[in-house]
């Protein structure tokens, strides 16, 4: 029962994928490179291959894979379209996207000691951090960048996993800081740790990503510090953190600004949000087709604005149905996080869950003006190399701990 | 021309596109649904139990996740077993595991075709421990206690 209904929902991913690519090469007819459709048709057959192989493969969760494959066919395809150069660059990550996950998976999957590196991790992530600070190249008014035999490269997203594997060592007791003397003060140090963090990316002007990284660390000292009062503590922090921004950095003051009345500005700061809001009224219910909208007029359609173009052009119901998407990911993210019973892989799981969650929520209100607009890319559908690779080794990493409760779940009996 | 069929068929195919995307939606959830419905009562349960490690889908007959032992707990072919296994290659009655001051035991009843545990087979009594992995035929069970 549960077999065919994988294969007919298998092959409607295959049906739709065929679908749009006919439909996006008869757009660009005849305009088309040969190698761009083999290049498709082959991550299409890699897409249905690697389904049945995990399949097969895999004893633990079995939906993640699938509705993340649906998630980026719809993203390469709006690449695409909007920017042929850059859907091909971004059909060539989806590649590299999928053969990382199987190896992380694998690789997570079959080492066992993970909670034993917190001081490989810390100093990894700092090493990134100053890295990007001293060797990084700033674009569109954030460092973040740092390239490397010519291929550019974002660590605060890598840093992102690493954060919550940190996370994961300390609140499974795996760390320095359950030592005697200083596990009293245990969320103090930890407290230290993250706004360290933090600050190392509000300097970058990454303000994404600190909300990021602030939402996950809040969210799991939520559930795991013994005491809340540390949890309200960062709330109101982060409340007077973001008061101060608002009047000390101009950047921090054009997203709230922008926020409250776009209208106001709309020939200079305010018109990509303005231009995101018309591209998704003139949408409506299905769409104009794709192919018969106007996506370029938003500036950056193809990274964080996918998700106003895709409204545009397919409609709000394909929008409803992305954010639904999402909410079962996240879902089946927090299903393996209760079903593990290892406390540290257990946080890894909701860590991953809430990363996924809380940056889709972040970009699409942002992008709907629903809360202010900070950078990020929505995971598995903006056009960004690193996005791509992050979010598919955060996916293994998940796809892994979903099996570990069968093999590995004796450690902490 | 191929501007115009192109515009009608981009029309079509976001009708297309919307149908297939809501019946993937309702498919993978449909799956959790019956998912859950099927994961046995046992998931907050603190005693021993033998987790399936079988893909159910995959076998002909029909079996739950996990079976909690509780005192005694017995596998055939014939009706009465706690397990009932419809498999030629299972024995009317196979093994059964009891529980004896807080450790537990396996016995093969003289099945003709034997149990295995961790791919060892078993004569008479073995006792188990945590993640000793059961085989007979081809189904296998890991025994896992939580006490």
């Amino acid at each position: 029962m549960k077999k065919l209904n994988f294969e007919v929902t298998r092959n409607l991913l295959f049906i739709f994928e065929l679908i749009s690519l006919s439909l996006i090469f008869l757009f660009n007819w005849p305009n088309i490179d040969k190698n761009t459709i083999y290049i498709s048709l082959g991550l299409i057959g890699l897409v249905y291959v690697s389904n049945i192989l995990l399949f097969k493969l895999s004893k633990g969760d079995h939906y993640i894979f699938l509705i993340v494959c649906m998630l980026m066919s719809i993203g390469v395809i709006m690449i695409y379209r909007i920017d042929q150069a850059l859907g091909l660059r971004q059909l060539k990550w989806l590649y590299i996207g999928i053969i990382s996950f199987f190896i992380t998976y694998v690789l997570f999957k079959s080492y066992n000691r993970w909670s034993n590196h917190f001081n490989l991790y810390l100093a990894a992530s700092y090493i990134l951090f100053f890295g990007t600070l001293i060797f990084g190249f700033s674009t569109h008014g954030s460092i973040r960048w740092i390239s490397i035999g010519g291929i550019s490269f974002q660590p605060s997203e890598l840093i992102k996993i690493i954060f919550i594997f940190i996370l994961a060592c300390i609140y499974s007791d795996n760390s320095f800081m359950s030592k005697p003397k200083i596990t009293k003060y245990k969320e103090l140090v930890t407290m230290m740790l993250v706004y360290s963090f933090i600050a190392i990316l509000f300097i970058q002007r990454n303000l994404g990503a600190s909300v990021v990284f602030f939402a996950i660390y809040l969210g799991i000292q939520y559930i795991y510090a013994e005491d809340n009062k540390y949890a309200i503590l960062n709330i109101f922090l982060f409340a007077v953190g973001g008061t101060i921004g608002y009047f000390l950095f101009d950047h921090v003051k054009i997203r709230f600004l922008t926020w409250l009345n776009p209208w106001e500005y709309i020939d200079t700061i305010g018109y990509q949000i303005t231009q995101s809001l018309f591209a998704i009224a003139e949408g409506g219910f299905f769409g104009t087709g794709v192919g018969r909208g106007h996506p370029n007029f938003i500036p950056l359609a193809y990274n964080d604005f996918i998700f106003s173009a895709i409204v545009e052009e397919m409609g709000i119901f394909t929008g409803i149905a992305i954010v639904m998407l999402y909410m079962i990911l996240v879902y089946r993210g927090f299903k393996i996080a209760l079903k593990q019973k290892d406390v540290f892989y257990r946080i890894i799981s909701i860590g991953i869950s809430l990363l996924l969650g809380i940056q889709t929520f972040i970009i699409i209100g942002g992008v709907i003006k629903l809360i202010p607009l900070t950078g990020l890319t929505l995971p598995f559908v903006s056009y960004g190399g690193t996005s791509i690779l992050t979010s598919f080794i955060a996916l293994g990493i998940l796809q892994g701990a979903s099996e570990k409760e069968i093999y590995g779940g004796s450690k902490n009996e | 021309m191929v501007m115009k069929m192109f515009n009608i068929l981009s029309i079509l195919a976001k009708y297309v596109f919307v149908f297939i995307i809501y019946t993937f939606i309702f498919l993978i959830i449909r799956m959790i649904y019956l998912d859950i419905n099927s994961l046995s009562k046992l998931e907050n349960y603190n005693g021993a139990y033998l987790k399936l490690l079988n893909r159910l889908e995959n076998l002909p007959y029909k079996l739950n996740d996990s079976y909690s032992i509780g005192q005694e707990i017995s596998l055939g072919r014939s009706n009465n077993n706690d397990i009932v296994l419809k498999d030629p290659y299972i024995s009317k009655r196979h093994f059964r595991i009891v529980k004896d001051e807080n450790e537990y035991f396996i016995e093969d009843l003289n099945s003709s075709n034997g149990t295995y545990v961790n791919g060892e087979r078993i004569f008479d009594v073995k006792k188990l421990a945590y993640g000793d992995i059961i085989k007979v035929g081809n189904i296998e069970f890991m025994f896992i206690n939580l006490e």
